[in-house]
């Protein structure tokens, strides 16, 4: 290309329209390739559910979280080398992790270690936040648990919803928070605690912070909303965290008289079988949670633990 | 010194102090990159706080100190920032308006890319005028009316002005525009717009702020920014010459400077460079007699000079330069407004007798008279404030209190942990608090109460407990009994129906900004409970 003559108006404009237009069919050309997706495949195997309990204070949360993934088979039978992994935890409120509203950063952290471990091209943090994000991640540790780890903490934007089709009984066209649905693998990260309405928050309710739009209305049906939200996402594996869980006054607690510790993770792939677990904890029993009992008639999983491949592991 | 390097010195000092200004302006907002250590917040309570001294500029101008002090009887913080001003000015002149004043380098530069008139004529209208005795008018009306215990000063302070111009005005105004720039782009189909325009989106977040603010009344604020940079056409530096308050006040404070301009008149062939240049109409040809209070210490005269006619000097002779010609009228004038303006901004009441429900201050403001000698509009809290909750009011606040900071819990509300607003109120009328102190004692900004009317369950519409899950007190504000309505057709619905607790709300509004009734939300939060006040209270 000659830069030494002057060139003109129209001849610039012409250029750019060109410029654009291969840019546009480059993207477009490349924009239907996607990795197919390997959890799926998994799926056909017997579910599995593992339950990790920390008795001696000796051993930290960190070797608690890596043991729980051991007995499931180790994290590379979810993670593959170069994956993008998104991680959701729940960090809808600015509270301190003392009181229990938000997930363990240590937990956390270490599940982000795992991932890298395994050659996660990238790891991501994403949640859809309650109160501001900024102070969100700050105050639950999240922000400083990317900073040591490297991970990528994702901040909820306007930009970042895609309106999408969820199929469900209840929620049709729905804002959805996209870098959930761009991932190769999805981890499901909850903390379990009380809800004022649905009784309990734990995996299938996280996804409520999944979505954006006027998401106050799912509280109209939330059973049905947390189910279909559940069917939409499915998670490759979900960990609940009950190192601390809250007992009363959730979701946003704010004391820690509400606060017991259980030391405890619940690891599974069946979204149903985690929560049904988690549920027994507050002693509630899973047909007696609503969303848990429709969760199962609709197919997602099964709270009949027998049916699983259930371990138990103390440390 | 030569006195093209004076003048280069000049505008490098220009530049570096208005990026100063621009960069702590837009470091007055929560950073993305804060880290809280997480194993030090279990034992403690970290009170989240920016890393800029983002009201320096503030502490800087002496008018706002002083209008504090008069009114309010406060020292702010840094007011010796202030009192250096004052002092650069009693040895220098105004070099505060050449060399320092943001909001003149913005004037100074309008007018050097577009001057406002050519030639002979720019000649002509540099000539001093009657009307740069506005300026003083302007003076004395802020003073004695914070004297008398309202302070309007940051309705004129060039400082106040220009951040809140810019701050709630300009760089909201670019942003709505980029937002739907990048939404419109992230709506695309194509990869790589995405990619790029979500890169693009973070690359600019931390100027435009992580959330994209919207302010009421902005668009007036951006109005009258325009008109007076607009101003400039007519008459270089138009405000900082006719209407500054600041400068007036310096100029006052000019009368003792040693740095001098020194004329030769023998030498001037009459070329009228000097005025034509003058940024201030502060006579400088040799054969006038210089205007020390006019004179924004800009060094033109003394670049432009061919003949060497006019120099600056140090004068170390105790005499006094010329005196500045403020005129009988705008002293009285002055006087007089600067009397009248607090008993009528007090003529609605608002002060005394009626409080607005609407006028919900910021958590630590103080009580409504105090909050008023002290308050400088300036929009610090409300650029802030996380949640975009602070915004300017129009007439909640009656007329003495315009553009005072007030809560809107539909566009924010306000976060049960964050103490910002306070630790950045340049004046103190909103206290710095910490996180401890606003949920222990409590700190209540107001009360919240339920139109059942609208009500979800209340009405039999839906189940909903959305304003009790988000309730940030503890026990929670908002509680709920089991209950079974009928729904419109007729049937039973169970439902558990919300209640507050006025003793333990503190009228942060999140139940407001969540409720799923929008428009008119069924909860909405009223200003009475406040603890600021002693009057504005429900319960004994």
């Amino acid at each position: 290309m000659n830069f030494n003559k002057p060139i003109t108006r129209r001849e610039s404009i012409r250029k750019l329209v060109k410029l654009s237009g291969s840019l546009a069919f480059a993207g477009a050309a490349t924009w239907p390739i996607q990795k197919p997706s390997v959890a799926k495949a998994a799926s056909e195997n017997k579910k599995f559910m593992i339950e990790g309990i920390r008795q001696n204070e000796e051993y930290s949360i960190k070797s608690l979280t890596r043991t729980v993934f051991e007995a499931a088979g180790g994290i590379h039978r979810f993670v593959s080398n170069g994956d993008v992994v998104v991680i959701k935890p729940n960090l809808s409120w600015a509270r301190r992790p003392e009181l229990a509203a938000t997930t363990n950063p240590q937990v956390l952290e270490a599940v982000i270690e795992l991932c890298q471990e395994a050659g996660a091209k990238r790891v991501r943090i994403a949640d859809n936040t309650i109160h501001d994000a900024r102070q969100c991640f700050a105050l639950s540790g999240a922000g400083m648990v990317a900073k040591n780890t490297g991970a990528d903490l994702i901040y909820p934007r306007s930009s970042l919803m895609r309106k999408m089709g969820l199929k469900g009984n209840r929620l049709d066209i729905w804002p959805v928070y996209k870098p959930l649905i761009e991932a190769d693998v999805l981890i499901n990260l909850p903390v379990a605690k009380h809800h004022s309405l649905s009784g309990l928050t734990l995996g299938m309710k996280n996804w409520i912070g999944g979505v954006g739009g006027s998401r106050w209305s799912l509280h109209q049906d939330i059973n049905q909303s947390i189910v279909d939200l559940a069917n939409f996402f499915q998670p490759t594996v979900t960990l609940i965290d009950a190192i601390r869980i809250m007992t009363r006054n959730g979701p946003s607690g704010g004391s820690t008289s509400y606060v017991s510790f259980k030391n405890t993770l619940i690891l599974s792939d069946d979204p149903v079988a985690g929560d049904a677990k988690a549920a027994l904890m507050f002693n509630r029993e899973p047909t007696k949670v609503a969303f848990i009992r429709m969760a199962q008639r609709q197919g997602l999983g099964t709270y009949d633990f027998a049916k699983l491949d259930q371990q138990k592991v103390v440390l | 010194m030569k006195a093209r390097h004076l003048v280069w010195l000049r505008r490098t000092m220009q530049t570096l102090f208005l990026c100063f200004f621009l960069f702590l302006l837009i470091e007055s907002r929560l950073p993305q990159d804060i880290y809280v250590d997480y194993s030090v917040a279990f034992s403690s309570q970290q009170d989240l706080r920016l890393d800029q001294p983002v009201a320096f500029f503030f502490q800087l101008d002496p008018l706002l100190g002083i209008s504090c002090l008069l009114s309010g009887y406060h020292l702010i913080k840094g007011f010796l920032w202030g009192l250096a001003i004052v002092v650069l000015t009693v040895a220098l002149g105004r070099i505060f308006c050449g060399f320092i004043c943001p909001f003149g380098t913005i004037h100074h530069t309008v007018g050097w890319c577009k001057p406002a008139l050519k030639g002979n004529r720019m000649v002509r209208a540099n000539q001093k005028s009657p009307g740069q005795k506005i300026k003083y008018f302007n003076l004395i009306v802020l003073i004695v009316a914070a004297i008398v215990g309202l302070n309007l000063t940051g309705l004129m302070d060039p400082i106040a002005f220009l951040f809140r111009s810019i701050a709630l005005a300009i760089l909201p105004g670019l942003g709505v525009g980029l937002r739907a720039m990048f939404d419109t782009l992230a709506a695309s189909d194509i990869k790589l717009v995405n990619l790029f325009s979500y890169g693009a989106e973070i690359l600019l977040s931390p100027i435009f702020g992580y959330s994209f603010q919207v302010y009421q009344t902005a668009w007036f604020i951006g109005i009258l920014f325009l008109v007076i940079l607009f101003l400039n056409r007519i008459r270089p530096r138009f405000w900082c010459r006719f209407l500054c308050p600041l400068g007036a006040l310096l100029g006052i404070f000019s009368r003792f400077s040693i740095l001098r301009l020194v004329k030769h008149p023998e030498k001037c062939t009459e070329c009228n460079l000097c005025v034509k240049y003058c940024q201030g109409s502060a006579s400088p040809r040799p054969d006038q007699h210089w205007e020390t209070a006019e004179c924004h210490m800009c060094f033109n005269c003394f670049n432009v000079c061919p003949e060497d006619a006019l120099g600056f000097r140090f004068s170390w002779t105790p005499k006094l330069t010329k005196k500045p010609d403020m005129g009988k009228r705008a002293i009285l004038g002055g006087l007089f407004a600067g009397f009248s303006i607090p008993f009528l901004g007090r003529l609605d009441g608002q002060i005394d007798k009626v409080s607005d429900p609407r006028l919900i201050r910021p958590p630590g403001s103080l009580a409504e008279n105090d909050f008023l000698e002290l308050c400088q509009r300036c929009g610090q809290c409300m650029k802030v404030c996380p949640t975009n909750a602070i915004n300017p009011t129009l007439a909640e606040a009656g007329m003495a209190g315009f553009w005072t900071p007030r809560l809107i819990m539909t566009q924010g509300y306000c976060e049960y942990t964050c103490t910002l607003c306070g630790s950045v109120c340049p004046t103190g009328a909103i206290q710095e608090i910490t996180g401890k102190e606003k949920i222990e004692q409590p700190i209540k900004i107001g009360s919240a109460f339920i139109d059942r009317g609208r009500c979800l369950p209340w009405s039999g519409n839906a189940p909903c407990i959305v304003c009790q899950e988000v309730c940030p007190t503890s026990p929670k504000a908002i509680y709920l009994k089991k209950d079974v309505v009928s729904r419109p057709s007729g049937e039973q619905l169970d439902v558990q129906l919300p209640y507050v607790d006025l003793k333990r709300c503190v009228g942060c509004g999140i139940c407001e900004n969540k409720c799923p009734v929008r428009g008119l939300p069924a909860i909405r939060t009223i200003a009475a409970g406040e603890s600021r006040s002693l009057k504005n209270q429900i319960l004994l």
